[in-house]
């Protein structure tokens, strides 16, 4: 690591420490944390997008051990269960999902008049249904992790090395931080969860398909060094051979800060189009 | 506790609210009346720190509610037209989180909650799902959220809106209660309800305010203008026009007639009352006289003269 790496680190560490404890000071971040974690259990979506996020993964699972079994490869079982193509495809259906409702609800309801005239600061608000969203997708990923260490317990130990396990999740938590982040913005954008959901959909995607032109294009030589940042197929692979690399920390972290700030100003907007 | 001074809020293409000042001391309860479009909702909304103003201040209580917008929302119960509520939630489990987001904790949390169903009558559904309420009781969830923190000043934007009369009568009963502990600033473009439930009146016409006191005095001031009917037994057409010739009158009309009665609506001048002129006019004539009373202008009727001359003339 160079010396600007370390300084854009800190940076970073320092934004996000100052918006937790933003966030927990007051207290009206937990509570709107708490009820907004009661509605996403309290409805049955939570719960379908569970089951099928266990499925597939379960899927994604059984054909990486498949995989392992038949053949001999020297790739990981973690390796061969998060660059599946089922993987890939089922992936980013999550995002939306997740997301769509958390300000378009709201807004069709008009119930972010009643939030926002009772003494609750724009930022807890943000704050608090981001952490609820991400809360959730963390305990999407949580079966699967069962899984691995289901296999840990009953094998041989050549086929799952521990640092591959932590850069799997690693990856899936900054792809994650960042995917939502996406959505937050799209729903603060709309009133109606379908354009929510579509437009999350489409901006992860978006930039999804841009790391794929380093994947599957010829790009000039000096294009790739950039557009290296932007492909998360590479990170992902990059990950799960178990080298945790610091610039894509750097990467989801800090535009996922700069989503959130768009997303922020998105709910204040009201306030400074007069 | 509410000071308004020199507010404006310019949208695009048009002028919401144009230069408003007023205020309201505490313990008033003030009706604050216009026809649908007139900035009612705007101006509530810059009151809450919703939207800004795009000129002047306001202050709740001694707080700008823009630089010093958390301490002045902190003093406001505001009720929304419409009331915007949570379908998925329950009435006590709602009212609970809204006093947690205005501040309350614990024990002071679960008082607030239940005196605010008890005195909004929400006791017999307060484990029901906020979906499965009629609009009556949505109504009364919607204000007890406002009261939950006990705050000094109460906001309601339209709150008899919708509901059928015995309800808007036992709403208005329930905001002359609350007017004893709370000061209340309510909208509204039912008129009998600002005339039996506040101490002032401020009516908002296209932005301005264009009148403002005591629902009996502004009734007064119109009074001068005043209507006078009468009946009796005459050919119209005479009767009309020799009732038009006594002095101080503005305008005669028939309303209807039957069986040779015909029923007359006099306008007169301010200040004359011509009723002697017109008992005499009837003797000489020899018209049978079978009615004659004046009307006592209502706030109804300044409202229509008041926002009806005021849109004409601008």
């Amino acid at each position: 690591m160079n010396t600007s790496t370390v300084i854009i680190t800190i940076l970073l560490l320092v934004i996000v420490i100052i918006s937790i404890q933003k966030f927990l000071s007051g207290g009206t971040g937990i509570v709107i944390l708490k009820k907004e974690l009661k509605s996403i259990f309290y409805s049955p979506i939570a719960w379908i997008v569970m089951a099928l996020v266990m499925l597939l993964n379960g899927f994604s699972f059984t054909a990486a051990l498949e995989i392992l079994r038949k053949t001999d490869v020297d790739e990981t079982l973690i390796g061969y269960t998060f660059s599946s193509t089922s993987f890939w495809l089922t992936y980013f259906f999550i995002f939306p999902v997740i997301t769509m409702r958390l300000f378009s609800e709201e807004k069709k309801l008009g119930t972010i008049e009643t939030l926002l005239t009772a003494p609750v600061q724009t930022i807890h608000l943000l704050l608090a249904k981001y952490l609820a969203a991400l809360v959730f997708y963390f305990i999407i990923w949580i079966p699967s992790a069962v899984n691995f260490f289901l296999f840990r317990i009953s094998s041989a130990d050549n086929a799952n090395a521990i640092g591959s396990f932590i850069g799997a999740y690693a990856i899936i938590f900054l792809v994650g931080i960042f995917n939502i982040a996406i959505g937050c913005l799209a729903s603060a954008l709309t009133k109606n969860q379908l354009v929510a959901a579509m437009a999350c959909f489409t901006f992860c995607m978006l930039h999804f398909l841009v790391g794929f032109i380093l994947q599957d294009l010829p790009v000039p030589e000096s294009w790739q060094g950039s557009l290296f940042y932007f492909s998360t197929v590479k990170h992902v692979q990059i990950f799960i051979s178990g080298l945790i690399d610091s610039r894509q920390f750097i990467y989801y972290l800090s535009f996922t800060i700069l989503i959130l700030s768009f997303t922020y100003n998105v709910l204040e907007y009201r306030k400074w189009k007069a | 506790m509410i000071k308004v001074s020199k507010l404006s809020k310019q949208y695009v293409e048009r002028t919401a609210v144009n230069n408003i000042s007023f205020e309201v001391e505490p313990g008033e309860i003030v009706g604050f009346l216009g026809p649908n479009g007139a900035g009612k909702t705007t101006t509530l909304r810059m009151l809450t720190g919703y939207i800004p103003p795009t000129s002047g201040t306001a202050s709740i209580g001694g707080h700008d509610v823009f630089s010093e917008s958390i301490k002045a929302r902190q003093k406001i119960g505001y009720m929304p037209e419409n009331v915007p509520l949570y379908d998925d939630m329950r009435v006590r489990e709602y009212l609970r989180f809204r006093a947690q987001l205005k501040g309350l904790r614990g024990q002071e949390a679960r008082q607030g909650v239940s005196e605010a169903i008890e005195l909004c009558g929400l006791k017999q559904i307060k484990r029901q799902m906020i979906s499965s309420l009629s609009k009556g009781y949505k109504q009364r969830v919607g204000l007890a959220d406002a009261l939950v923190n006990n705050p000094e000043l109460l906001i309601l934007d339209e709150p008899t809106n919708g509901l059928d009369p015995n309800q808007i009568r036992s709403f208005r009963e329930l905001i002359k209660q609350l007017g004893i502990r709370h000061t209340i600033l309510i909208s509204t473009h039912i008129l009998s309800e600002v005339e039996m439930t506040c101490n002032r009146v401020i009516i908002l016409n296209e932005g301005k305010i264009i009148a403002n006191g005591k629902p009996n005095d502004l009734s007064r001031e119109l009074r001068s203008a005043n209507t006078i009917s009468i009946e009796l037994k005459a050919s119209t057409k005479i009767a009309k026009d020799l009732i038009a010739s006594i002095p101080g009158i503005k305008k005669v009309s028939e309303e209807n007639q039957s069986g040779g009665w015909g029923y007359f609506t006099i306008r007169t001048e301010p200040g004359n009352d011509v009723r002697e002129s017109i008992v005499h006019l009837a003797n000489t004539q020899e018209w049978p006289l079978r009615e004659i009373r004046t009307r006592n202008a209502t706030l109804e009727d300044a409202f229509v003269e008041i926002t009806q001359s005021n849109t004409s003339s601008s």
